[in-house]
């Protein structure tokens, strides 16, 4: 019996040798490990797949209209029916379609279906109920049934179609769920209230990414990279508002949080962390510019600086990205 | 162990918005456990202005009532039946009472009461996933606010007028229940 450190001196020897290659590696872990890699978000899209995704979204539209133009003729069983109903089926279609490799990307066509019909099914019943179908409770309910139901697909299925899903659905039941706690409590400040929850739900975004980015879920760290950066960066920008009404501590840190993101962006190897910190850098210049340089510079000078900073910022991400991004994902 | 150990970024990840949940659970619930307001208010109910037949004030901390003079020769609605309640802050509920009884009442007409709470609008955030920002008004809420607490209240109101538009012309503050 070979030990754990003679496999991985072997494999060391492999790999120098050239005989081996990651993908080959990574594919008999998964193949040992009882982990099937799904094609979703690894696949490289072509015309094919583009023409499936628009199909699932034309069928998405004609459910949708169809109940819609018909809310007022249709029985409750009928909505139910075509929506809830039909949401069950695509969700069993992609089951049985994601079992064959060439039906795969079809599968994950009839996942998005069921993910975005078997929502609407929800609200109908919860309508038809007599409750207010839109409110945050009901939302609150709507998303947490989508998310436990995804999280087990994902623990019987182990699809990273189910993990996106699982994600989309929790994020959106903290959302519903904190706004219904906080109903209309006057000592709410909504818009920075929401603006702290896309902060936390994009710093929550970010660690997620970095802990699929070691496993088979790999595919979702960029998808969840680009999304955490917008939402925690953005929001970090958003908090700082306008002058006179800036907040000094979020104008402050601001720097700091970019530049850090640029610094990860070289430790992790992301692209999305580059070229999102370097679009709310560019940003942040702009901003700074115009709040306190435009009136004792002139807007004709503070412009000419904040172009020249943006060329600078674009050449720094230029040269981050080809000296230590490409280059060691291609060693 | 060795899961947390192998999945702490995860761990730490999903545990940031579970965190936030409970903050905002805490921020909103317990300051509420430790203040409470103490004075209870009068209200009227039932548009005691343009179509009811008294006008009610407080004049020297008591409760006065003056009729609406009309002009001769104009066509009026019949005027509308107007209630004063009593709110119990302790309990959340509202009591009816005669103008007679609210008569003998100490009243303090200032809008913040003095321990220091007053009676505001909520807001009604709107929006469906992920625009859950939008907020206005809410005329159908009404809170207790003070000392970084705000309590729903849970108003009785002239049934026959309550629809959610004329909300804001149904509840009128008289005064603080000394």
């Amino acid at each position: 019996m070979v030990t754990k450190e003679e496999v991985l001196q072997y494999i060391r020897t492999l790999a120098e040798q050239k005989i081996i290659t990651k993908d080959e590696l990574i594919e008999a872990y998964d193949s040992g490990s009882g982990i099937k890699q799904d094609i979703f978000l690894i696949k490289k899209v072509g015309v094919a797949e583009i023409l499936y995704y628009i199909g699932g979204a034309i069928i998405f539209l004609g459910i949708l209209i169809l109940v819609w133009q018909n809310w007022s003729t249709l029985g409750f069983g009928t909505k139910v029916l075509v929506t809830l109903g039909s949401g069950i089926a695509a969700y069993f279609v992609g089951l049985l379609f994601s079992r064959d490799e060439r039906t795969e990307t079809a599968g994950s066509v009839f996942y998005f279906i069921s993910a975005l019909v078997t929502p609407i099914g929800l609200w109908v019943v919860f309508d038809n109920a007599g409750f207010d179908a839109s409110s945050y409770g009901s939302q609150s309910l709507i998303s947490g049934i989508m998310l436990v139901t995804y999280l087990l697909s994902l623990f019987v299925f182990r699809k990273n179609v189910f993990t996106l899903f699982s994600i989309l659905f929790g994020t959106w039941f903290f959302f519903s769920l904190t706004s219904w706690m906080v109903g209309g409590a006057p000592y709410f400040n909504y818009w920075k209230f929401y603006m702290y929850r896309v902060l936390v739900a994009g710093a929550a975004y970010i660690l997620m990414g970095y802990a699929f980015s070691k496993n088979e879920r790999a595919p979702l760290s960029e998808f969840l990279y680009t999304a955490g950066m917008l939402g925690f960066l953005g929001a970090a920008f958003a908090l700082g508002e306008w002058k006179p009404n800036q907040n000094v501590f979020w104008e402050l840190i601001y720097p700091g949080l970019v530049f850090g993101a640029l610094f990860l962006s070289v430790h992790i190897k992301s692209k999305a962390f580059l070229t999102v910190g370097t679009i709310f850098l560019m940003a942040y210049i702009l901003k700074i510019t115009s709040e306190y340089f435009s009136t004792g510079l002139g807007w004709p000078l503070a412009l000419v600086i904040a172009g020249l900073a943006m060329i600078g910022v674009g050449y720094m991400s230029f040269s981050i990205k080809k000296e230590y991004i490409d280059t060691k994902q291609h060693r | 162990m060795e899961f947390v150990k192998k999945n702490i970024t995860l761990l730490v990840g999903m545990s940031i918005p579970i965190l936030m949940i409970l903050f905002v659970a805490g921020s909103i619930y317990l300051p509420g456990l430790f203040i409470q307001p103490k004075f209870n208010f009068l209200y009227v109910s039932g548009a005691d202005s343009y179509y009811s037949k008294y006008q009610y004030s407080v004049q020297n901390g008591k409760l006065v009532r003056s009729e609406i003079q009309r002009l001769e020769n104009q066509i009026y609605q019949p005027p509308r039946e107007v209630k004063l309640y009593i709110y119990d802050v302790a309990k959340n509920e509202s009591k009816e009472i005669s103008f007679e009884e609210a008569q003998n009442l100490n009243l303090d007409s200032s809008i913040i009461s003095p321990d220091g709470f007053e009676i505001v609008y909520g807001s009604r955030g709107e929006g469906f996933f992920p625009f859950f920002f939008l907020s206005e008004r809410d005329y159908n809420t009404l809170y207790l606010k003070g000392h970084n607490v705000s309590k729903k209240l849970n108003l009785q109101l002239s049934g026959s007028y309550y629809n959610y538009y004329n909300y804001y012309d149904n509840f009128r503050f008289i005064g603080w229940i000394k």
